[in-house]
């Protein structure tokens, strides 16, 4: 039996993830940085201590797996763990520059060290039970404990300390019996491995995304406040890199490391471009831990877990690769941009997501390259096909009718509206005249439509004026309370709307004075009369006419009425006879809510039903009644 | 006897994989298509919502809807049973049959580009315009010329009324796309009804007789013959003949449904739901069919009643523009033509048929396009008396309306259902591979 049996829980290696983690993100990211400038280290220094970390990092990450000093893989993890804490602990000394880039130089020797043995024997702490799943617990859990507010609002120098802590805590876990020893086999993936240079690109787009988007918060006040501060954000946070440390997990089992680094992408991507608003950042700070999470888990898991490796030496060769380039030459092409730019521009994650995203698509399709080349094949020939033999060009200009219609074409107007009066039927007191079949015919293409979700418009030139016609397609609801018809503003942006209103404009028949005889002769029924309630004309006086008719009504584009709508509680009352009784008046009043005043901005509202119309011109009527009497 | 032998030699638990190609792009149409109807009646529900759409509003995105529920879903299944009538889907020739469909799918995709990019020609299902106007007869033409070269390839194995056959179904497949590039042209518009300005009665029995003669013409190509006489099947065509000669003593013009000689003549058409059971019943079917059998006869005898029963004076003069009509369409597409074109392809699939036949889908869509109907025809009934039913929403509309969002939501669940297990069928090694049919 294995030892490995007798110890299967593989705690210690949880918690050395978790403690690498917490070391490097609160201290080696953040607090040094700060203590680094509360002893006055800016600017040009500033860069230098960096770039010791940075050169140091790389150059251990490289070294590391070809060191033979300390072959013990646990001799080695204490060696980094012990210089990592020491420069936690020296970081809390007083340091001039040269001292600061001594401790620079340790951090980075000391991560480098650390970080590659950690990963390459990583199953002797882990056992071989669940790995993925403690490598997932132990990076949600050292990101929960970066983002726990006692340690997170903490001085600089209580960070290092606790970081130097962390450390020690470390040496004591290696202490413990490891469960020895253990088949190096990576973890069979649901898709098949990808190679290395492209994992090795993905990571180093997605650290640099990270870093850049780290430092811009950290550096941009409205942001920090937007996504850091709270007690209450900061357990989220915390919280949210748990969840999607975990989901990784789940999601590497299930999809590979392929889908993981692409969400990872989509949700830093996303983070990145919200961020370039600060009103953004509270949205900004859901999308990012879940990126950063998603890929510090593949960061660990993939050289130690999930890279086809045929030896350790091999996988410790990867993990140095991977840090070396991905770790610390992305972060500091990251720190680096946001330096110099101040954002991470949106060209950059377009390219970051070419980089990620594109291998899927393009490795689909050169597995169909019959596919491929038959559909180019028929496009290309489509195309010859469309300049060359069929296109036909308009001997002469269209006229803005002729062009009006083709907008109302291209907008799908057909599929609300018909232009299609049928003879005999209601639609001709409502929509008519009826236009000859004849005529129908040398429209090209006849555009008769076969639902009416809206009216039909056949004849609408002669019901609407123009520029009522303009103002409800700029904002329908305006002019007519219940319309439902979306918002045509777009048009107006060049002459698509005003040769739209044209055209519709132009639809009226010659037919149109007869139409209009026959309109006079039009009464709402008596029995609407005698059923016509005061309270329901009010609800649709507000619902049909107040939009124009009510205080303040219409103002928006009072500059282009002939007249103004006049609020109706005041008047002036043009077309009203003074002299009339109240039932004229209400005849009279029907009329135009029905089919409005021809000449005029003023419409009808043909589709009400003879009740509405009859109970809206009751409470007009007795409403003007009221004010005359008051007058 | 099975016009392929080799058909009996396919293992059990094996489904030919170029029809499940086709049955992958139809069902990927479907579900985009259905997305698409779930959006649209969610715009009328809440207008405000074509404020994010830019300039893709409602207008642009019907078109999109009704052309790849048209020219994807319910034509792609029909490009599978013609890879197998025309042994395309075996042999080395089988390797293009995945090529052909990509094209199809491409064109269905620059279409609907096209559409909401604002190019259309105006004409409701034939809005084809522009670069997509040649791309996609191009399409028809690349899946023609499969078609031929299989035909040409296979020589004289099949007997001489089968090649003949197939040979006439050749010159008509070529007619097609020249006719799609021809009908979409704002210069052809069909016959009018002076009353409606819808189609006349002849238009409507001919188009009705086109779909009985691919109604008569399936079993050919997907089974064989119960044992015993065919005095059914002779009957059947005898009928359908009869029926074709009275459409073209109708002639084309533009003629009113109140015309006795146009309802009358339409009503012939209610023959067939007795005739069709019968007629299906005279051919042996896959047992796995059954389900889908039934829907689809059941469809369809409710499609030619209430065809024409929709037609009928006074009847369409109510329900012409209303909802009512869209609750038709529906039941002739979603009801009628997708039942027929899904047991289409279980037949075709044979044992891979099981992603079409799961309790929940299948109920799923069967009731919510039942639900859809008779919610639309009565809205339809509604607004025949009262066109503010739709102009002006209310409550009632409302309700109406949200009650259909929910049976839409359920039509794109099932969809999805189905589309998730053809892509798990595609996965499936032991799909028949060409190569290892040829072998076989």
């Amino acid at each position: 039996m294995l030892r490995g049996d007798r110890h299967p829980s593989g705690w210690q290696g949880a918690s050395l993830v978790a403690i690498t983690y917490v070391y490097f993100l609160i201290f080696a990211q953040f607090a040094f940085l700060q203590r680094l400038a509360s002893l006055g280290v800016a600017g040009a220094h500033l860069t230098a201590v960096m770039a010791a970390m940075a050169a140091a990092g790389i150059l251990f990450s490289l070294l590391t797996p070809r060191l033979s000093l300390w072959p013990s893989p646990e001799l080695r993890l204490r060696v980094g763990l012990g210089v990592s804490g020491a420069a936690a602990f020296l970081s809390l000394l007083p340091l001039g520059l040269a001292a600061s880039i001594a401790v620079s130089l340790l951090i980075g020797a000391g991560l480098g060290l650390l970080t590659v043995t950690l990963v390459t024997h990583l199953r002797q702490w882990t056992g071989n039970r669940h790995p993925l799943l403690l490598v997932g617990l132990g990076t949600g859990a050292g990101y929960l404990v970066c983002n726990f507010p006692p340690l997170f609002t903490a001085s600089p120098r209580m960070q290092a300390a606790t970081a130097g802590v962390a450390c020690l805590v470390g040496i004591c876990v290696t202490l413990w019996k490891s469960p020895l020893p253990i088949a190096d086999a990576a973890i069979p993936s649901p898709q098949p491995a990808a190679p290395f240079l492209r994992v090795l690109a993905c990571f180093t787009a997605l650290v640099w995304l990270d870093s850049a988007a780290f430092f811009i918060i950290q550096k941009t006040p409205e942001l920090k406040a937007g996504t850091w501060e709270g007690s209450i954000h900061l357990w989220a946070n915390g919280l949210l890199h748990l969840a999607a440390a975990l989901a990784c997990v789940w999601l590497l089992r299930r999809r590979g490391l392929s889908l993981v680094l692409s969400a990872s992408f989509l949700a830093l991507g996303v983070a990145c471009i919200l961020l370039l608003d600060p009103h953004r950042a509270a949205l900004a700070s859901v999308f990012y831990p879940i990126g950063v999470s998603l890929y510090s888990v593949a960061l660990v898991a993939y050289p130690a877990l999930l890279a086809p490796a045929s030896s350790i030496a091999e996988r410790g060769r990867i993990a140095g690769w991977l840090y070396a380039i991905a770790g610390w030459s992305g972060s500091a092409m990251g720190i680096g941009m946001s330096k110099n730019l101040g954002s991470v521009p949106p060209l950059f994650v377009l390219a970051a997501g070419a980089v990620i995203l594109l291998p899927w698509p393009l490795n689909f399709l050169l597995q169909r390259k019959r596919e491929l080349a038959l559909t180019v094949a028929v496009l290309l020939a489509a195309l010859y096909l469309d300049r060359h033999l069929i296109a036909v060009h308009p001997s002469s200009p269209l006229t803005q009718v002729e062009r009006g219609r083709r907008v109302y074409i291209s907008e799908g107007c057909i599929n609300c509206h018909t232009q299609f009066v049928r003879p005999n039927s209601p639609d001709v007191l409502m929509w008519g005249p009826v236009e000859p079949i004849q005529q129908l015919r040398q429209e090209r293409p006849p555009l008769i439509g076969n639902r009416r979700q809206g009216p039909d418009l056949a004849e609408v030139g002669g019901r609407r004026s123009a520029l009522w016609l303009k103002l409800h397609f700029y904002d329908p609801p305006e002019v007519s309370g219940a319309s439902i018809m979306p918002s045509y503003a777009f048009l107006f942006r060049d002459e698509r709307g005003d040769d739209l209103v044209s055209y519709l404009d132009s639809l009226h028949e010659s037919g149109l004075p007869q139409h209009l005889a026959e309109e006079e002769n039009w009464h709402p029924s008596s029995s609407a009369i005698a059923a016509a309630n005061a309270n329901d004309g009010e609800r649709s006086f507000q619902r049909h006419c107040a939009t124009c008719h009510g205080a303040g009504g219409q103002t928006r584009w009072e500059a282009h009425f002939k007249r103004l709508p006049p609020d109706l509680a005041v008047g002036p009352y043009l077309h009203l006879s003074p002299s009339g009784d109240d039932a004229q008046r209400r005849d009279r009043l029907a009329h135009i809510v029905k089919f409005g005043i021809p000449g005029t901005d003023m419409p009808g509202h043909e589709y009400l039903s003879d009740n509405e119309i009859a109970s809206l011109s009751f409470w007009l009527s007795q409403r003007i009644g009221q004010l005359s009497q008051n007058r | 006897m099975s016009e392929y032998p080799h058909d009996a030699m396919i293992p059990a638990g094996n489904a030919p994989r170029v029809i499940a190609s086709a049955a992958w792009h139809s069902l990927f149409w479907l579900v985009f298509a259905n997305a698409i109807g779930v959006l649209i009646s969610m715009l009328l529900l809440f207008p405000a919502l074509n404020r994010l759409l830019g300039e893709w509003t409602y207008g642009r995105w019907i078109m999109v809807h009704l052309n790849l529920e048209l020219y994807g879903w319910m034509s792609l299944p029909m490009a599978g049973f013609l890879f197998k009538v025309y042994g395309a889907d075996r042999g080395p020739l089988a390797q293009w049959c995945r090529p052909v469909l990509w094209v199809w799918s491409a064109a269905l995709a620059v279409g609907a580009y096209s559409w909401l990019t604002g190019h259309s020609s105006g004409k409701l299902f034939l809005d084809w315009s522009g670069y997509a106007r040649i791309f996609f007869p191009l399409a028809m033409i690349a899946l023609w010329l499969q078609l031929a070269l299989s035909f040409a390839r296979a020589g004289k194995t099949a007997t001489l009324a089968a090649r003949s056959a197939k040979l006439l179904g050749l010159v008509l497949l070529l007619i097609v796309p020249i006719v799609m590039y021809i009908a979409s042209s704002p210069g052809f518009y069909p016959a009018i009804n002076p009353d409606t300005g819808g189609p006349t009665g002849a238009s409507q029995l001919e188009s009705s007789l086109i779909i009985v003669a691919i109604l008569l013409m399936l079993p050919f190509g997907l089974t064989r013959r119960k044992n015993g006489p065919a005095r059914m099947i002779a009957i059947a065509w005898a009928i359908m003949v009869a029926e074709f000669i009275l459409c073209f003593a109708l002639g084309r013009a533009d003629i009113s449904h109140h015309r006795p000689a146009q309802f009358l003549s339409l009503g012939s058409l209610l023959i067939w739901i007795p005739l069709t059971p019968a007629y299906y019943a005279a051919f042996e079917w896959r047992a796995n069919t059954r389900l889908w059998r039934i829907a689809f006869l059941c469809w369809w005898s409710a499609l030619v009643l209430t065809g024409w029963v929709f037609f009928l004076p006074g009847i369409l003069d109510h329900f012409k523009f209303t909802d009512g009509l869209v609750g038709h369409s529906l039941l002739a597409m979603a009801g009628f033509t997708s039942s027929l074109l899904i047991f289409v392809l279980v037949q075709l699939l044979g044992e891979g048929g099981w992603i079409f036949n799961r309790t929940r889908s299948f109920y799923g869509w069967n009731i919510a396009v039942l639900v859809y109907v008779l919610l639309m025809s009565s809205a339809g009934w509604r607004e025949g008396f009262d066109p503010t039913f739709t102009i002006v929403p209310g409550a009632a509309r409302n309700a109406v309306y949200l009650l259909r969002l929910i049976v839409g939501l359920v039509m794109l669940a099932s969809s999805l259902d189905w589309l998730i297990d053809a892509t798990t069928l595609l996965r499936e090694p032991t799909l028949v591979y060409p190569a290892q049919e040829a072998a076989a």
